[in-house]
């Protein structure tokens, strides 16, 4: 095996002055023709261990290596970055600064006219083919979506037709439906070209529905392999290395060895399976399960909330017939939001969903007054945007950064936390900012440089940032963007914690099992207005909705739906019971059990 | 106040917008049309060519052609209306700062020069005060005016040299801003400038935009957590002066955020084999092969030869 693959054998890397090494003794073959997926928690050495395929480990980054990789028999050692990268195309986790030339077919071309190939023009027509942009080839790179960037940098590797592809994270910065695209394309390319590639992925999904193999990096070294049924498996393994396992294979864990699983032998990993898995148990309740769901309690507290305006808290921001646009360099003027009328009120916890580009982070940022309408009017807590300042508004207001890097202005997080009060010659300053960096658990980072954190990290600084302006209303934007299982615990956490603290809090957000879990007001965007506006159960049970807006059922909802239940099933909790009723009743004992367990996995919140 | 805002509310997105079409939109500009290397040599000539002119007229002749070229070039006007604003108000200077300091030294000059006859302390010292200040503002005045017309003189005088400054800014940002980066770092290539500083120049434009953007955000990020000076003071002053500090301050983290980008783009150029290009002649061969000068080329070298040979003998 392998001589045509690429190998790691007993791989060790310590970055140059770091302390710790980031691989120690990984191992790793990657077989010609493959889809793999590589998956670990933040921090655990996957990035690295990718590029140790193309030579950037040890020629850029020339720390102490031992060990050998080879990529087709060749030693990358006695190779080179531009030599290996004919065979490994890498595209990065933050693509963006991976396209270093002005319009897309400039960029696609750059690599083969570096590598002096004559049929430049010929190879990078192709690849755009292949990720399906020849329409945009002559546009500038900025005028692109995230999403459209990502498939050009996708388009530029595939101009040097590399056997193998790595990508790192595809789809963290793209809505349900793009990401799914971009999972598409590169199945095209391994089942049309015969490519092998490796994906770095969060979302478990993604992996179960597309890959083929499984990669656990833990702790620096490549804990196991296996074909993603199995490695989807090894629950225990994924949740210490704070990997999200797919919905179904969590429910199917949770219900148990013998109602949960397929054929009596493994746990579903996909919705085709978990519904060949739970049909059985399903199908003995008669009722589908209206009865739990109603005893499911936030439910019920949506419907409050949203069916009867006169029986919700005080409007707090209000926006009556807003329109707003931005002008642009080809199309002119472009309207983002068309004649919107919302009006979000107090104990709200708003979700605002959408495609990429539909607004969300617009809306937010009319709210803070950054933005002022073209038309209509947005009034927060009484105040008409229009008539008062950015300044004057943020004083109860907060908006927190899609991008945390935007929102550190200082050299330490402390700094960036005491900023506002500070500016604002708040009193006990220093107190302040204490309450707030113990509450968020941040005290260990205050005196790093907030944009030198992790990922996670930021975010939670990004929030004491914002919480210690003590706000009325909490803007998030995307707060779970490429977060691992325990970064979106803390960021679930930290929405629970905040609440205790403000009045309301809206979230912008991709991330429907977040929002199906915490939220109970949805409003969904499409083409600059409100299409959608009701409690998670109603807007996640429209299938129609969904699909032209560009969003996709969580994966337990799909489930539901699936095995016929009459009302969407929101959470993984809600399908546990409803599955799981018909065992438990055989088995009182094992049900009393179960009942402690939900009773004490609700109370934490912790369900996503 | 609102009327106010919502200038600058329009302004920011305008100006933005703006100066991305003089950056990118070159689609339709004349200087984009011709050979790169014709146009880079073009632009060193006239360079040279106001300095072997004295007399103002052909001057203006010649900025009035540069400020043609300039809108077939679509120029942003925001440029433009900063370059008149600048060199306006260099000229100004001699007009009004130089006869007001000059009036100022002379007043307090002969303030103490005739402060000495204060010192004997008696009754009428108040009025002999009155006249002393008095002497010395109209000796302030009287100096202020006969030092603008000095002023006016030199105006005269720097004037030509002025109209030279402009035609080279206004032709050189008409060919910058005409000419897509890419055409210039192949006419630059060719022309035998190393690769390097033609891909930074092809790069800059490439991230402009998503400094502009990053920018923007970092300055809005800072509004949102600073307070409001609480006096708007006189014309607003005090909010323009916090504005201005912020837009200052919001420099140092963009700078710090370039550089975490830069990380991931060298990483990046290394995969796609830049520093192997560096040394493989048959990748620049293939960057520049379709450049070509044609007779449309040279005949504007030559046209515009013959228009300053025109001006010679005419004026």
């Amino acid at each position: 095996m392998g001589a045509d693959g690429i190998q790691l054998r007993d791989v060790t890397f310590r970055y140059p002055g770091g302390d710790e090494p980031v691989l120690t003794g990984a191992s790793l073959t990657i077989e010609p023709g493959t889809f793999t997926a590589i998956v670990g928690g933040n921090g655990s050495g996957k990035t690295t261990l990718c590029k140790t395929f193309n030579g950037l480990i040890p020629h850029f980054f020339d720390g102490s290596l031992t060990g050998t990789i080879s990529v087709c028999g060749t030693s990358t050692r006695e190779s080179n970055v531009a030599a290996l990268s004919r065979s490994v195309g890498y595209v990065f986790q933050d693509f963006e600064n991976q396209l270093v030339q002005e319009t897309v077919r400039d960029d696609v071309e750059f690599a083969p006219l570096n590598y002096g190939l004559d049929d430049y023009t010929a190879r990078a027509t192709e690849a755009l083919e292949a990720v399906g942009l020849a329409h945009l080839d002559d546009r500038f790179i900025w005028e692109l979506s995230g999403g459209q960037q990502h498939l050009v940098a996708l388009a530029g590797v595939l101009a040097m037709d590399p056997t193998f592809i790595v990508i790192d994270e595809p789809a963290a910065q793209l809505d349900p439906q793009h990401a799914r695209q971009t999972y598409e394309t590169l199945r095209r390319l391994h089942e049309q070209q015969g490519k092998t590639i490796v994906v770095i992925e969060h979302h478990t999904e993604f992996v179960a529905d597309h890959c083929e193999d499984i990669v656990l990096v833990s702790d620096g070294t490549v804990a196991w392999k296996e074909p993603v049924a199995v490695g989807l498996n090894r629950l225990d393994d994924l949740l210490t290395n704070d990997i999200h396992p797919p919905q179904v294979t969590s429910i199917a864990h949770e219900i148990g060895e013998v109602a949960g699983s397929l054929d009596g032998d493994r746990y579903p990993v996909t919705v085709d399976e978990g519904v060949r898995a739970f049909d059985a148990a399903f199908e003995r309740r008669a009722d589908g399960g209206a009865e739990p769901i109603a005893n499911g309690g936030r439910s019920h507290r949506a419907a409050d909330h949203c069916r009867d305006g006169s029986r919700a808290g005080d409007p707090l921001v209000m926006l009556d017939g807003v329109a707003h646009g931005y002008p642009t360099l080809r199309e002119g003027y472009t309207t983002v939001l068309e004649d919107l009328s919302v009006t979000l009120h107090a104990d709200d916890r708003v979700a605002l969903v959408g495609a990429n580009g539909a607004g969300k982070s617009t809306l937010l940022r009319l709210i803070t007054g950054i933005e002022s309408p073209d038309e209509g009017r947005v009034t927060v807590l009484g105040r008409d945007t229009n008539e008062a300042r950015p300044e004057e508004l943020a004083d109860d207001t907060v908006y927190i950064h899609q991008n945390p890097e935007e929102m550190f202005v200082e050299d330490t997080v402390r700094k960036d936390v005491a900023y506002y009060l500070e500016s604002r010659g708040a009193p006990d300053v220093d107190q302040r900012v204490d309450d707030v960096i113990e509450y968020l658990d941040l005290a260990a980072l205050a005196d790093r440089d907030g944009r030198l954190l992790s990922l996670g990290q930021q975010r939670r600084a990004s929030l004491a940032i914002g919480l210690a302006t003590d706000p009325t209303i909490v803007l998030l934007d995307e707060p779970t963007g490429s977060l691992d299982l325990q970064s979106r615990r803390e960021v679930t956490a930290m929405l629970e914690k905040a609440e205790s603290r403000v009045e309301t809090v809206i979230v912008a957000s991709h991330d429907l099992q977040l929002v199906a879990a915490w939220a109970d007001r949805v409003i969904v965007l499409d083409e600059g207005g409100v299409v959608g506006d009701g409690p998670p159960g109603a807007v996640f049970g429209d299938t129609e909705l969904l699909a032209s807006t560009g969003l996709r059922q969580p994966q337990v909802v799909e489930l539901g739906d699936r095995l016929g239940a009459t009302r969407p099933v929101l959470t993984s909790d809600e399908m546990v019971r409803l599955v799981g009723h018909e065992r438990n009743s055989n088995s009182r004992h094992r049900r009393d059990e179960r009942a402690v367990r939900t009773e004490r996995r609700s109370t934490h919140g912790d369900d996503t | 106040m609102s009327y106010l805002d919502a200038l600058t509310d329009i302004s920011v997105a305008d100006v933005k917008v703006d100066l991305m079409r003089t950056a990118y939109d070159n689609d339709r500009a004349l200087l984009n049309t011709f050979d790169p290397r014709v146009v880079l040599l073009w632009t060193v000539l006239f360079m040279i060519v106001p300095w072997l002119f004295y007399d103002p007229r052909p001057l203006v002749v010649m900025l009035a052609a540069a400020f043609v070229l300039a809108a077939l070039s679509q120029v942003s006007k925001y440029l433009l209306a900063l370059l008149v604003f600048g060199q306006v108000t260099n000229i100004g200077f001699f007009v009004v700062a130089v006869p007001f300091v000059g009036g100022l030294l002379s007043a307090v000059g002969y303030l103490s020069s005739n402060l000495g006859r204060l010192t004997s302390g008696d009754d009428g010292a108040v009025t002999e005060a009155v006249a002393i200040v008095v002497a010395a503002t109209q000796s302030g005045v009287h100096t202020a005016l006969t030092s603008q017309e000095v002023g006016i003189d030199a105006v005269g005088a720097v004037l030509p040299f002025f109209l030279k400054l402009s035609i080279i800014s206004v032709v050189s940002l008409a060919v910058f801003s005409a000419m897509s980066p890419q055409k210039i770092s192949k006419g630059m290539l060719r022309l035998g400038i190393p690769r390097q500083l033609t891909f930074a120049i092809a790069y800059g434009y490439r991230m402009m935009p998503l400094l502009v953007e990053e920018y923007h955000a970092l300055i809005n990020s800072f509004r949102l957590r600073s307070e409001l000076p609480e006096k708007t003071g006189l014309l607003r002053w005090r909010y323009f002066a916090y504005l201005l500090v912020l837009s200052i301050k919001a420099f140092y983290p963009l700078i710090f955020n370039v550089a975490k980008r830069a990380r991931v783009t060298v990483e990046a150029m290394e995969t796609k084999g830049f520093s192997r290009s560096l040394a493989d002649p048959q990748s620049r061969t293939l960057r520049t092969q379709e450049l070509r000068v044609r007779p449309r080329d040279v005949s504007f070298v030559f046209g515009s030869i013959a228009f300053v040979a025109a001006l010679w003998v005419v004026v």
